[in-house]
């Protein structure tokens, strides 16, 4: 009898077999091969600032990765050290005038500000309530956002945070996502931080003195001398001046902080606590710049030149697990994927067996990680977590019942988050302002706000939310659906339907083109919902509209390389109004849609420069005016920020950054001593 | 046996290289690099600087063609290093190190749960077929089999966590562990089985259903071959045919089957580890897909690569003993 051979793989069956092991790969990709090959049911990650999420940014974090702000045009600074000599300190200070600046103990900052609001209910009044009218909301905040009185919290308690998503990096320098400044600024050191009305000051806990040149070209801070790491080593100026020293190297792969920095000639550290900042130039965004965050010279000195990367060496990999930290709370446990453990950390608050600064509200905070925005709201239910950012649906739909309120509560409150169409102005359609705004003109803004958006936001008119002090103070009408004007203006630009065939075309180069075009949207419904309203409102005047959900970080490369005519998509505010240079100022990075104006351009270098607020305040608000003329976005609507917490906890203070990403942020959190 | 082992094992090597090389073209040629994710998720009070993106491109070494990174790669590969993910900061093989335990303790079980349930059950409903008690057991594997993992495992946490909360019947909503000590090995291992109920339950359903009516039909086909006939008519009973004779020859593509389940011991589930956050083998690669993670995707095509081979080598070698008209000389 012949041997069967019919599934042995031979030299003339090779590719069969190199097909058939890719496509058993594709399965794993897939279904990982459990089972029938169900689609993956995902939501993208929330990410920070990025169109075509809408999910975007819980943006930036006070404490030591605070903003920067920069422009991006010279080419990235290197090894400043170099060539940077800092004069004897005694020439400063005899050649400087220095005015002090802000140092803040930010818990007590907020106990103040918070003791002069009126308060609406108590908190057993707020506890009973359910969270279902303007009213309960606010008196929910009133009453639960109090910080405690003496005694009234347990500082042996224990919270149970939500993670979305892991951290890739325990490294300060090398992080940027939105979960990993939520943990390490409980266990990172810094000197600077910012209030929740996103003004900068310098943290008492960690900072003596902090003082500016008159001609706002340097910043000098003396720490304080009762400051350790996680080792018991002391915290010093040189820290500081050697975190500088690696963010700028250009070998290390630092992926955010660096902006900003680049903007410093040097920093020096005179002794153990004396830091001066060397600015290149007087700028009113000088501040942010010297808020970057602080690595150990001990640990890092003489390992970083070996290994630059910061993540290859063992010691680098080990230190990935149990980094050390100069903050209120240390890691002491992680488990990736699943959760990460926090202690407050002793030898921050008491030194020497004295206690030199406040002990934390929790002894211990575990941040566990859920990925499934369903398994985390039935974990907030069943009270297996304290808190969580809601999405707007489970806000809307699901987080009224009596289960959830039985040990959970809800609150929201405006964040500076906008949502809008980008228009690549570089496209055949978009480069003309009237298209911009027939388009703006044609998309139904009420359907979109009433019943897609469940009428939970306001409309967006423009780049500066109305209640930042560099908005702009003209009245600005939102824009409405009016096809007749939207019309009207494509007719003026040119665009008519010549061939009689229902959609509008113009004549380019000799060959007629239709006005056909893609919108670029994430996968969420919520995206999809709206691009495909934008399709069923242009249909209307003649212009076809094709949606195309797109992975997301195919997404944000198109974006990058401009190639796209729309998309839709959100971005977070930057603490100050000269990050937005990064979006519309000529030839910046996320500039996606190549806008370019003169004057804006203009405008954005004279706020940068220009000290006095009200001053640069009405250069911005020019800006918005101008960008509004221009719509080089249709701006859709502001997102709020929505949140659970448990009824243990106390204490929320919400920003337009949300309730943690500011100074104290989650500090401000405390539970009751039973 | 000896010649083809080494014939199938270089082969085997072959199909290797030319499995990462395909792959790794693949995914560079995917737009997006580990960088566009990163920046995408940047806070935006940091501007994104062009100039800044071109150089950690060049820190990581991702300036360089994709068939020269492949060979940097192989090459590492061959002195036994698979290299440092990019999006974690961490050694790749220590990243996957920590996945297998968590994705064995599921998917083996899962495997030996299916098997052990799904024979009997398309034994029964081959033997039984037609019949009431049959019609009602195919009714429910084939309802199982068209719920979706996402929804079964929605209806269990809130069943048996939510509502059973307090109760005996209460089993944990996710996670892997509760986190809190444990006093011995035993306590441990107790926290880890109730935890990995739920998704066990969601992994092995469909499969079940699936592999029974696998088993069923392979029967029915055999039950009409004309040696059954023969080996009623010569007075053997019911059971010694159906185990005996049909089933023996039903083991053919079973073979094949088990060979093909290798990779999914290791590959674990991607929506089922999501949903209950299990810390296993799909979910990182989905992110690593997500995050343009280069070497991560390619230390785990290279893992999953490896044991599909294996797997097919194996069926094969079983062939030769289910079946006595396989040689493999």
């Amino acid at each position: 009898m012949p041997a069967i051979t019919r599934f042995v793989c031979t030299p003339r069956r090779l590719p069969h077999c190199v097909v058939l092991g890719a496509v058993v790969l594709c399965a794993c990709w897939v279904a990982g091969c459990g089972g029938k090959p169900t689609e993956p049911q995902f939501k993208p990650e929330p990410v920070l600032g990025h169109p075509g999420t809408d999910n975007p940014p819980p943006p930036g974090e006070p404490g030591p990765n605070g903003t920067g702000s920069s422009s991006t045009k010279e080419p990235p600074a290197t090894r400043t050290e170099a060539v940077f000599t800092p004069p004897p300190l005694e020439d400063l200070d005899r050649d400087a005038k220095w005015i002090d600046r802000p140092v803040r103990d930010a818990l007590e900052y907020l106990a103040k500000e918070l003791a002069a609001e009126p308060r609406l209910a108590t908190p057993a009044e707020a506890l009973a309530l359910v969270n279902n009218s303007a009213e309960n909301n606010a008196k929910i905040l009133s009453a639960l956002g109090q910080l405690p009185e003496d005694g009234e919290a347990d500082l042996d308690a224990r919270v149970n945070r939500h993670l979305p998503v892991d951290l890739n990096s325990t490294n300060p320098i090398l992080s940027s996502s939105a979960a990993e400044v939520d943990v390490l600024n409980l266990t990172n050191f810094g000197l600077f931080s910012f209030d929740r009305h996103l003004e900068p000051f310098a943290a008492s806990e960690a900072v003596e003195t902090w003082q500016t040149s008159v001609d706002a070209t340097l910043d000098k801070v003396v720490l304080r001398d009762d400051l350790v790491w996680s080792d018991g080593t002391p915290i010093t100026a040189h820290d500081v001046a050697f975190s500088y020293k690696v963010i700028m190297d250009e070998r290390v792969p630092v992926p955010a902080v660096r902006s900003g920095t680049d903007q410093l000639r040097g920093v020096h550290a005179y002794d153990d606590r004396t830091v001066v900042f060397f600015h290149k130039a007087p700028m009113a965004t000088n501040v942010w710049n010297i808020n970057f965050p602080v690595i150990p010279e001990h640990v890092y000195g003489d390992s970083w030149e070996d290994d630059p990367t910061l993540k290859d060496s063992r010691h680098h990999v080990a230190l990935e697990a149990k980094p050390i930290v100069g903050g209120p709370y240390e890691i002491v446990k992680r488990i990736r994927g699943q959760e990460i453990l926090l202690e407050a950390r002793e030898s921050w608050h008491t030194v020497d067996g004295k206690q030199v600064r406040a002990v934390p509200f929790f002894k211990e905070i575990r941040f566990r990680i859920i990925e499934d925005p369903n398994t985390s709201l039935l974990a907030l239910t069943k009270g297996e977590i304290d808190e969580m950012a809601l999405t707007p649906e489970q806000w809307t739909t699901r987080t009224s019942s009596a289960d959830f309120n039985e040990r959970n509560t809800k609150a929201t409150a405006t964040e500076w988050v906008s949502f809008h169409f980008a228009w690549n102005t570089k496209s055949r359609f978009f480069s003309d302002r009237r298209v911009r705004r027939a388009m703006s003109h044609a998309f139904d803004h009420e359907r979109m706000l009433e019943t897609l958006c469940h009428g939970l936001y306001t409309p967006c008119t423009g780049a500066f939310h109305p209640e930042s002090w560099m908005a702009s103070k003209k009245p600005t009408e939102p824009y409405r659906q009016d096809l007749d004007r939207a019309e009207a203006l494509l007719d003026e630009a040119g665009w008519i339907d010549h061939d009689n065939d229902g959609i509008r075309d113009r004549d380019i180069d000799g060959r007629s083109v239709p006005f056909e075009f893609t919108v670029l949207c994430t996968q969420q419904p919520m995206a999809l919902e709206i691009c495909s309203l934008l399709q069923q409102s242009l249909e209307r005047i003649g212009v076809r509209v094709n949606v195309k959900p797109t992975e997301y970080t195919v997404l944000q490369q198109l974006m990058l390389e401009k190639k796209f005519d729309a998309s839709f998509g959100g971005w977070g505010a930057g603490a100050d109004p000269d990050t937005s240079s990064n979006i519309w100022a000529t030839g910046e990075g996320r500039n996606f849609g190549s806008y370019s104006n003169p004057e804006v351009d203009r405008l954005f270098a004279e706020g940068r420069t220009e000290l006095d607020r009200s001053r640069r305040a009405e250069k911005y608000a020019r800006i918005q005016e101008i960008l509004w003329e221009d719509q080089p976005y249709t701006w859709l609507f502001w997102r709020n920020s929505f949140y659970g917490f448990s009824k243990d906890l106390r204490g929320y203070v919400f920003s337009p950054r949300g309730p943690y990403h500011y100074s104290p942020g989650f500090g401000s959190l405390w539970k009751p001593a039973p | 046996m000896i010649h083809y082992l080494l014939r199938r094992l270089a082969l085997g090597l072959v199909t290797l290289v030319l499995i990462s090389f395909l792959v790794y073209g693949l995914i560079r040629s995917i737009p997006g690099t580990p960088l566009t994710a990163a920046v995408g998720q940047m806070d935006p009070s940091r501007k994104l600087n062009l100039a800044d993106i071109e150089r950690m491109n060049a820190a990581y070494g991702l300036d360089k063609p994709w068939y020269q990174a492949y060979f940097v790669w192989v090459s590492n590969v061959v002195r036994g290093d698979l290299g440092r993910s990019i999006s974690r900061k961490a050694p790749v093989t220590q990243i996957i190190g920590e996945r297998i335990g968590p994705t064995l303790a599921l998917s083996g079980t899962s495997l030996l749960l299916t098997w052990a349930l799904s024979i009997p059950l398309g034994l029964f409903t081959a033997a039984r077929s037609g019949r009431p008690d049959e019609r009602a057991v195919s009714l429910v594997l084939y309802m199982l089999y068209s719920v979706p993992t996402f929804v079964a495992a929605l209806a269990l946490q809130v069943t048996f966590s939510i509502w059973a909360n307090g109760t005996a019947w209460e089993l944990p909503l996710f996670g892997m562990t509760s986190g809190l000590p444990h006093a011995n090995t035993a306590a441990w291992l107790t926290d880890v089985a109730q935890h990995g109920i739920l998704p066990l339950v969601c992994m092995t359903y469909v499969s079940l259903a699936w592999y029974a009516r696998f088993i069923n039909t392979n029967l029915q086909e055999a039950l009409r071959q004309d040696y059954i006939r023969t080996a009623r008519a010569k007075g053997a009973g019911p059971v010694r045919v159906l185990v005996h004779h049909a089933f023996r020859n039903t083991l053919i593509p079973l073979v094949t089957l088990l060979g093909l389940s290798l990779p999914a011991l290791l590959g674990g589930s991607v929506i089922v580890e999501q949903i209950f956050t299990w810390p296993g083998m799909g979910r990182l690669f989905f992110e690593s897909l997500r995050e343009r993670d280069y070497p991560t995707i390619m230390g785990l095509t290279l893992l999953f690569s490896v044991l599909t081979l294996t797997g097919q080598l194996l069926a094969d070698i079983l062939y030769a003993w289910v079946d006595p008209r396989v040689s493999l000389d």
